[in-house]
């Protein structure tokens, strides 16, 4: 106990008092439980949550039953490659939905509590603004993770229908954690910068929309950009050759010039999208099955690991298959050109790197809004 | 949690004392509204302090400034020894703060609330319970605190806010409008726990626009118009002021025309009951001994005098006072 005795400066003008980024930036897990807590209580308490969790359940269950029917045996002539397919197409639209319940769950979490007039209250309280984005943050959170959670079992079912391993399972469930978590944190700081919750709400939507849409969107119209005319080597065709007495025509190099699409100079913008993040978050499948592989996830990994690494210079133009030569012997067809190799360097970190660095960007935004006292206020809202 | 003592020397009040609530030159607009244009004040530890003024005279951005929730845009606060604006932890640990209008968490009960606001303040999860209990019996929720506290009333609410403000036993209490919604029992609890507060060297401003409410828990008053401070005063020094009293006389008739006699001009006729049987007259006295002296000579003289008394409260006089010396500087 002490009566402490100092000497009033002018506000701000002694060097010695100034803010301490302690005040706005210190982080407790007593304080982010308290917030996270006080989130989660609400949440649960309202039968608008329960119903939308009942709704998702349905929802991906039917969508699972729906494709296990399209897609029979028969279809496939392999219960593996359907029990593929169906665990990507599941994945797919559990990340599909997830996109659009994961801006509801964090778009109003302050602007909300500011319209409630519910933030000033805690802000007047000894939490850091740190600490309330982040207990926010993880409640959303949590509320994204169990609706991630109730879509376990029929992915688990896929997976079985697959007799996939579980590593695979494993690695889709943390990325796509990952992923609504980062969804959340861009709500949130929505939700702290714009003043009313359905602003919020559609600049959170447009956010995911141009990760999932446009990254692929902009991937196709830059290809004109980045392609230009250049010599490749072909291995074509000269002449007729006489089929019926078992000759096929003969092939031999050549030089064309022609329009080629630098894709390994704009497959980045793939790595934003979300849906190849989870697609590439598996290894690639084994040399032999490579183009073989029919299902959702493989396609769309196939796909952006070959435009990372871009044109190849050689190209077969000829290639006729096998054939019967005069005897009627079977002649394998044998290839100078190199089948296009897709990149073995993997595509998800730089995507989920991005997607952390947007997630810390958010939170900082955040807590910036949340310092008090405030100099400004956004447009039509009061502090109390 | 360590706390300063707060000194009652009054001196050190203007300074950091670990104290009181100064503010000095205060500023603060809102794009081209100056919601508070230049405000002195002085609230000291043990004493209720009223702030007066009508609505839009910046009562509200003062108080959210003193919170620590609004930077000033110039001037010098000072809230428990600290500058809310740069040791805004310090000063918020020392400050209770009920706002005017504030929203709860619906689906809490009015216990969690509490709890929520002590776990926010850093107390232990037993340490919050505790004190949540003892501040629902306090504000006399304690039946009501299992249930969410959307099926409380507006005072029930008003008075959970109070008890929110409290939960960290602070030092300075901001009270913005505490009385507004509050039946007339809940009233005059609000004033004994206010005054009890008060005694135990709290320093509490309360705005109010009841000003009736307020002559009763106030030491002082700082009157705010038009974003400034017009006036500082002592409510407790009202008695040895001139002022209007309210007199009235079975025989009004007669009443007049002594008055008259006795050289005490008549103000005015009380508007409040000038239709009645006996309406009131209104006249000037300089202060309690000049009341006591007047009902004496009225009795002596026979005039039946049925009573004597302030009209309205000191605050109410000085505001409508103030009032009209601004619409005298208008004209």
């Amino acid at each position: 106990m002490s009566i402490e005795v100092v000497e009033v400066p002018p506000s701000g003008a002694s060097p010695r008092e100034h803010r301490r980024w302690q005040d706005d930036w210190a982080l407790s897990w007593h304080g982010v439980r308290t917030v996270a807590r006080l989130e989660l209580r609400q949440r649960v308490r309202s039968t608008r949550w329960k119903i939308a969790l009942l709704v998702w359940f349905v929802v991906v269950g039917g969508i699972t039953m729906l494709v296990t029917g399209v897609f029979s045996d028969e279809w496939f002539g392999d219960e593996r490659a359907m029990g593929r397919t169906v665990f990507g197409l599941v994945v797919f639209f559990v990340l599909f939905l997830g996109l659009l319940v994961a801006p509801t769950l964090s778009a109003s979490a302050i602007n909300g509590d500011r319209a409630a007039g519910t933030l000033a209250t805690l802000q007047a309280t000894l939490l850091t603004p740190a600490e309330i984005v982040v207990g926010k943050l993880l409640a959303a959170w949590a509320a994204a993770l169990a609706f991630l959670a109730a879509s376990v079992p029929f992915l688990v079912f896929a997976l079985l229908t697959g007799e996939l391993s579980v590593a695979p399972l494993l690695s889709m469930l943390a990325v796509l954690t990952l992923v609504l978590g980062v969804v959340c944190a861009i709500g949130l700081a929505f939700s702290a910068v714009a003043s009313k919750a359905s602003g919020s709400a559609v600049l959170t939507y447009l956010a995911v929309a141009g990760l999932s849409v446009m990254t692929a969107i902009l991937f196709g119209l830059t290809a004109p950009l980045v392609t230009q005319m250049e010599e490749i080597r072909v291995w074509e065709t000269v002449g007729q050759g006489e089929w019926e007495e078992g000759q096929p025509p003969a092939c031999e190099w050549s030089t064309h010039e022609q329009p080629v699409w630098h894709s390994e100079r704009t497959w980045w913008l793939l790595a934003a999208n979300p849906f190849v993040i989870v697609a590439d978050a598996q290894p690639l499948p084994d040399e032999d099955q490579l183009w073989m592989t029919e299902d959702p996830l493989s396609a769309i990994q196939l796909g952006v690991r070959t435009a990372r690494s871009g044109p190849t210079y050689e190209q077969d133009w000829c290639g006729y298959g096998e054939y019967y030569d005069a005897d009627g012997n079977l002649v394998p067809y044998e290839s100078p050109v190199q089948e296009p190799e897709p990149s073995e360097a993997e595509v998800w970190p730089w995507g989920l790197g991005l997607y952390l660095l947007f997630g810390a960007g958010s939170v900082v935004v955040a807590v910036r809004r949340l310092r008090i006292p405030t100099r400004s206020l956004p447009r039509g809202t009061r502090v109390a | 949690m360590a706390r300063t003592t707060p000194a009652n020397h009054y001196g050190l009040a203007m300074t950091s004392d670990g104290g009181g609530i100064s503010a000095r030159g205060v500023r603060r607009a809102f794009g081209a509204v100056q919601a508070v244009a230049d405000v002195d004040l002085v609230a000291r530890p043990g004493r209720v302090t009223a702030l007066v003024g009508p609505n839009g005279s910046g009562k509200t951005t003062l108080l959210l400034i003193l919170a620590g929730l609004l930077t000033p845009d110039a001037g010098h606060v000072r809230v428990a020894g600290y500058d809310p604006a740069i040791r805004g932890r310090e000063a918020r640990a020392r400050t209770g703060w009920m706002p005017d209008v504030f929203g709860t968490w619906d689906s809490l009960t009015a216990r969690e609330v509490l709890t929520t606001v002590a776990a926010a303040h850093r107390m232990s999860r037993s340490d919050g319970a505790a004190r949540a209990a003892e501040l629902l019996d306090l504000v006399h929720l304690g039946d009501l605190a299992d249930q969410p506290a959307h099926v409380l009333s507006r005072g029930q609410k008003q008075r959970l806010g109070l008890a929110r403000a409290l939960v960290h036993d602070p030092q300075v209490l901001l009270l913005d409008e505490p009385a507004s919604g509050l039946d007339p029992r809940s009233r005059v609890d609000l004033r004994v726990l206010v005054r009890r507060l008060a005694a135990q060297g709290k320093t509490i401003l309360v705005s109010s626009h009841v000003l009736t409410e307020l002559d009763e828990m106030a030491d002082d008053a700082v009157f705010l118009s038009g974003g400034r401070t017009i006036e500082s005063r002592s409510v407790a020094g009202a008695a040895a002021e001139r002022r209007r009293w309210r007199l009235t006389a079975l025989d009004p008739t007669g009443l007049s025309a002594w008055l008259e006699q006795a050289g005490m001009p008549v103000v005015e006729i009380d508007p409040a009951t000038e239709d009645d049987a006996q309406p009131g007259v209104i006249v000037e006295l300089d202060d309690d001994t000049a009341a006591a002296a007047l009902l004496r000579d009225a009795v002596t003289a026979g005039v039946p005098v049925v009573s004597l008394a302030p009209a309205g409260g000191v605050l109410e006089q000085a505001y409508l006072s103030l009032e009209l010396a601004k619409g005298e500087e208008r004209r």
